[in-house]
């Protein structure tokens, strides 16, 4: 059975570490293995919340099949079943595992990143580790409130990272990223406001079923419209993509890493839940064409700038923008087979981008920036180069790398949704893709360095870049592996109540 | 056995980093390797053999788990045409490796140029020993990265840009196939290419968008005019053994899954219709145009490789031609196979082995010279008596000469041709064209001959021209016996592919 306790358990561990993270390194930065005993740390750290996730995990497939959705309150009272819930249900599990996993690889990278050139700062650290907490929260809440407050915490919360740097352009980027943020919670707020109007409750399933129910939709279209443009603002759809590009690269690599890797997965979760689980199921309102529109500007849109990026960091948070779009076109399909195509694109797109932010971070500690930088990388930093040579091969869909299967799924789900158009679109924008990462594969191994000089890539940041390497290999080779976690979510679908 | 198959993935897949780390210490070491690990799958895939030609379906198969979810097995599998290619690609692989022992003497980081070449057979070998459409797709993708690394690493003059070419042109007419298989799996729910045919036959109206986007993407691979414009470029620009991989066995792999794919799969459902006679007649006209555009740039071109990567152009219009010949109709429920499709496949092996000696000699008088210009070239007969003799054999066969082996296959598809005839007249003007095709490629063939072997020496060399070194030797001589063998003797495969039987 599975209680409140085993729900709360990972976001409280890992608030609690968050919190204990500061006066564990008063300590530590005394001691003489300040390395070794960070490490110690922060594997302690994830392997409870690890464990705790776990838990949930094996408690909640224990069930009779097939898995419920598994509404968990606080009492028993009708009061507490309006807010305050959580929620359960496979795609949930699927999240946390993801979050939990390539959350403990950018930590130990950016201990790494971090720590090679200044002093490291904890609160760096024990804000990661409560953003991830809240992510979990997100995606394990079972009310709009619930998830508003986490979601929100989250997204705002992750301007910390993006300042982390305190240059007069990460805080100009980082307060366009927030003020984004409050323009879009105000809207969603309003929005909720109505809905809660509307149907007297908050609670996911109720609402649903109170709008199904509905005859005058008026004002439901109009909450609608509130609610689709926040979240539309955090997830970066154009033309609310602005502050994307930006942030990322005013942003430490790890912090980029980080947000693409995470906080862009989570606000992807949120639009699907809200948006196409909640409000809208195709028999409420149907906007399935204009949700095609948008995903066919944003994967036209973040290609043809990505194009045209000089600075290789840019290119990457272009490319983020772009994955949106991708990820639209299996949301808009509204198929199962979309939903799984998402589900594994949001782990695999997530992996691959926070790969090449990861790489790019190690290039431009050295002063590498531009695509002309980058001339005769390829032999200067193997290994660093090789990453980032299959994080574009996987952003461009090529076999057997893992964003090859992501895309597959989305693009053949849209022609089964009747979208033809879009899945073409969808295919001539990746060719576009692979022609401007070519011409940085072509800048890193064709053209000659400008110096000489030798680079000795650092081992211990090489570590969490390829073990996200070798995951888009295995995972694209052998796909089943995550297919297992996402089925019982693809089955789930048809219980929705 | 019956784990061959699945070992010939395994065999390479292993093999990467024994063949890297050999390659630290000795390249020649690392050749050898690759050459060993194709030796090793060619025993493999004869094992199949008997399987192929004996039991009452005529295919062997092997399937394993994968992806279960997208009702997709690892499903491997040979039948006559796909074990005769898949022959024929190792042979090339082998005569590659052995040939870059010398050819490649030298250059740096030939440890990863091994390797790469390791990944390329998996890839190579893969496309034609699969039956799943999606692991089909991976090995097609797998075919390109590894190329697009070994011409820009080792290729000349501005080999990146050829290499980017290549890889942007055939990838855009991937992702067409990929769209295709997409349909395929969403109109069927299977990804198994022989499923698929029978459960295609009721969509008629979707089976032709699809089977216009998979022959589309298949085309630009095969290099057909006029989406040939990288093909030029990579087979001249690549290191010798690459182009010889290229030319033989890349674009053949293009013909391959349009036969296998487009006609055999997809086909059937518009079999008999309007639709289905005007795509027939389009792809006819298509290989006449690529024939003639092939054959008379060739006869122009000034450019040792160019050439014969022309050439290919050319005669992928050949087989284009050829497989525009499938039966438009299924006599009781099968398509039998006919002599142009048994011409053609035949040809697409015979072609492989003589053009991969094309370009493997080529590289030789390359290597040796150090010229790529014919009109400064003459009078090597007598300097590189070997590399000539090969060049002889190879240049004749592609022009079409008995007993070499091209003729029996251009023959057989000429012999279909004229069956076909019999049936729809449309086929006369293409067939007649063709026929002259043949003849124009029999004048460039002999320009090359005479411009590179005979005459005198254009420039009196500062250095002394010596014949090639031994392990190019034997790399040629292995293709030079297999092209006369071929020529007088196909019967073994001529009976492998005859097994075949479609729907």
């Amino acid at each position: 059975m599975v209680e409140i306790w085993d729900v709360a358990l990972p976001i409280v561990s890992l608030v609690a570490f968050a919190f204990l993270t500061i006066p564990v390194f008063r300590v530590i930065r005394k001691s003489a293995h300040k390395t070794a005993l960070t490490l110690a740390w922060f594997s302690t750290v994830f392997i409870v919340s690890g464990a705790a996730v776990a838990n949930l995990t094996v408690k909640y497939y224990s069930l009779p099949s097939p898995q419920p959705f598994l509404n968990i309150t606080l009492t028993d009272t009708p009061a507490a079943a309006l807010s305050s819930a959580f929620m359960i249900d496979a795609i949930s599990i699927y999240m946390a595992i993801m979050f939990i996993a390539v959350s403990a690889v950018v930590l130990f990278y950016s201990i790494f990143y971090l720590g090679s050139k200044e002093r490291p700062s904890e609160r760096y650290y024990a804000i990661m580790l409560m953003l991830t907490a809240a992510l979990m929260g997100t995606v394990f809440s079972g009310d709009l409130l619930t998830l508003f407050i986490f979601w929100e915490a989250a997204a705002a919360g992750s301007a910390f990272l993006m300042i982390y740097k305190k240059t007069p352009v990460s805080l100009n980027s980082t307060l366009k990223y927030l003020i984004m943020i409050i323009i879009a919670s105000a809207f969603i707020v309003f929005g909720l406001s109505i809905v809660y109007g509307l149907t007297g409750s908050l609670n996911f399933w109720t609402v649903r079923q109170t709008l199904m129910a509905l005859s005058d939709k008026r004002l439901l279209l109009v909450a609608f419209i509130f609610i689709a443009t926040g979240y539309a603002i955090e997830a970066a759809i154009v033309p609310f993509h602005f502050w994307l590009p930006d942030a990322y690269t005013a942003a430490p690599a790890s912090s980029a890493a980080f947000l693409s890797a995470l906080i862009d997965q989570g606000s992807y979760y949120v639009l699907i839940r809200v948006l196409i689980f909640i409000l809208t199921p195709p028999s409420v309102l149907n906007w399935t064409f204009m949700l095609a529109v948008m995903a066919a500007l944003t994967m036209i849109v973040g290609n043809l700038f990505a194009l045209i990026q000089d600075d290789v960091k840019r290119l990457i948070a272009n490319i983020c923008v772009a994955d949106v779009g991708y990820n639209l076109v299996g949301i808009t399909s509204l198929t199962s087979l979309g939903l799984m195509g998402n589900l594994y694109f949001f782990l695999i797109g997530g992996i691959t981008t926070a790969l090449s932010f990861m790489a790019i971070g190690i290039i431009n500690h050295y002063g590498f920036k531009t695509l002309e930088d980058f001339s005769g990388l390829g032999k200067k930093m193997p290994f660093v180069s090789l990453a980032l040579v299959i994080a574009g091969l996987s952003f461009a869909g090529i076999p057997p790398f893992g964003g090859f299967m992501a895309k597959y799924l989305v693009f053949t789900a849209a022609i089964q949704a009747n979208l033809s158009w879009l899945a073409v679109i969808g295919v001539l924008t990746s060719v576009l893709q692979t022609a401007y990462l070519f011409r940085l594969v072509n800048y890193m191994y064709a053209k000659k360095p400008k110096d000489e000089t030798t680079i000795k890539e650092p081992k211990k940041l090489l570590i969490p870049i390829l073990i996200l390497a070798a995951a888009i290999v295995i995972l694209g080779l052998y796909p089943q592996i995550v297919f297992n976690l996402i089925e019982p979510a693809i089955q789930q679908i048809q219980f929705i109540p | 056995m019956s784990y061959a198959l699945l070992l010939i993935f395994l065999l390479p897949t292993l093999g990467v980093p024994f063949v890297y780390l050999t390659g630290k210490k000795s390249p020649k070491a690392a050749a050898i390797l690759v050459a060993l690990i194709a030796i090793a799958n060619m025993a493999l895939l004869f094992t199949t053999v008997p399987t192929v030609l004996n039991s009452p379906n005529h295919e062997y198969i092997e399937s394993y788990y994968w992806i279960p979810i997208l009702e997709s097995e690892f499903t491997l599998f040979v039948d006559g045409i796909s074990v005769s290619m898949a022959i024929i690609t190792l042979v090339l692989i082998i005569a590659a490796a052995l040939f870059s022992i010398n050819y490649m003497e030298g250059k740096k980081n030939l440890a990863v140029y091994y390797s790469l070449l390791t990944l390329l057979s998996i890839g190579l070998v893969g496309v034609f020993i699969t039956s799943n459409l999606l692991l089909f797709y991976f090995c097609w993708e797998l075919m390109l990265v590894p190329a697009y690394f070994i011409i820009g690493g080792w290729g000349y003059r501005d080999p990146y840009r050829a290499a980017f070419k290549f890889f942007i042109f055939t990838h855009a007419g991937a992702v067409f196939v990929l769209l295709g298989i997409g349909a395929i799996y969403m109109v069927t729910g299977v990804t198994d290419m022989f499923q698929a045919q029978a459960a295609l036959m009721a969509f008629p109206d979707i089976a032709k968008w699809i089977l216009l986007a998979l022959t589309a993407g298949f085309a630009v691979k095969m290099a057909v005019v006029p989406v040939h414009m990288w093909l030029p470029d990579a087979h001249s620009e690549a290191p010798s053994p690459m182009s010889a991989l290229l030319s033989g066995v890349i674009i053949s792999a293009g013909a391959y899954a349009i036969l296998r794919l487009s006609l055999a799969t997809v086909f059937p459902a518009v079999m008999g219709t309007v639709f289905g006679s005007d795509f027939m007649h389009g792809l006819a006209i298509f290989g006449v145009i690529s024939a003639f555009f092939g054959s008379l740039i060739a006869l122009v071109e000034t450019d040792i490789k160019r050439i014969i990567a022309y050439s290919s152009i050319a005669h992928m219009g050949y087989v284009l031609f050829g497989l525009s010949l499938f039966p438009s109709a299924a006599v009781a429920g099968t398509v039998v196979i006919t002599a142009a499709i048994t011409g053609t496949v035949l040809h697409l092996l015979t072609h492989a082995v003589s053009k991969g000696l094309f370009f493997l000699s080529a590289g030789a008088i390359m290597h040796q010279t150090e010229a790529r210009d014919i009109r400064e070239m003459g009078g090597l007969a007598g300097k590189m008596p070997f590399t000539a003799t090969a060049s002889t054999t190879a240049a004749l066969s592609i022009a079409g000469t008995p007993p070499f082996a091209c003729f029996i296959s251009e023959f057989l598809i000429f012999v279909g041709a004229f069956e076909v005839i019999n049936t729809d007249g449309f086929f006369l003007l293409p067939t007649a064209f063709m026929l002259v095709a043949t003849v124009i490629s029999l004048a460039y063939s002999l320009r090359y001959l005479s411009h590179v072997f005979l005459g005198q020496a254009k420039s009196e060399g500062e250095k002394k021209i010596l014949d090639v070194p031994n392990y190019m030797k034997l790399a040629m001589a292995i293709l030079v016996i297999l092209v006369i063998v071929l020529g007088i003797w196909p019967t073994f495969f001529i009976h492998l592919i005859n097994t075949v039987q479609f729907i």
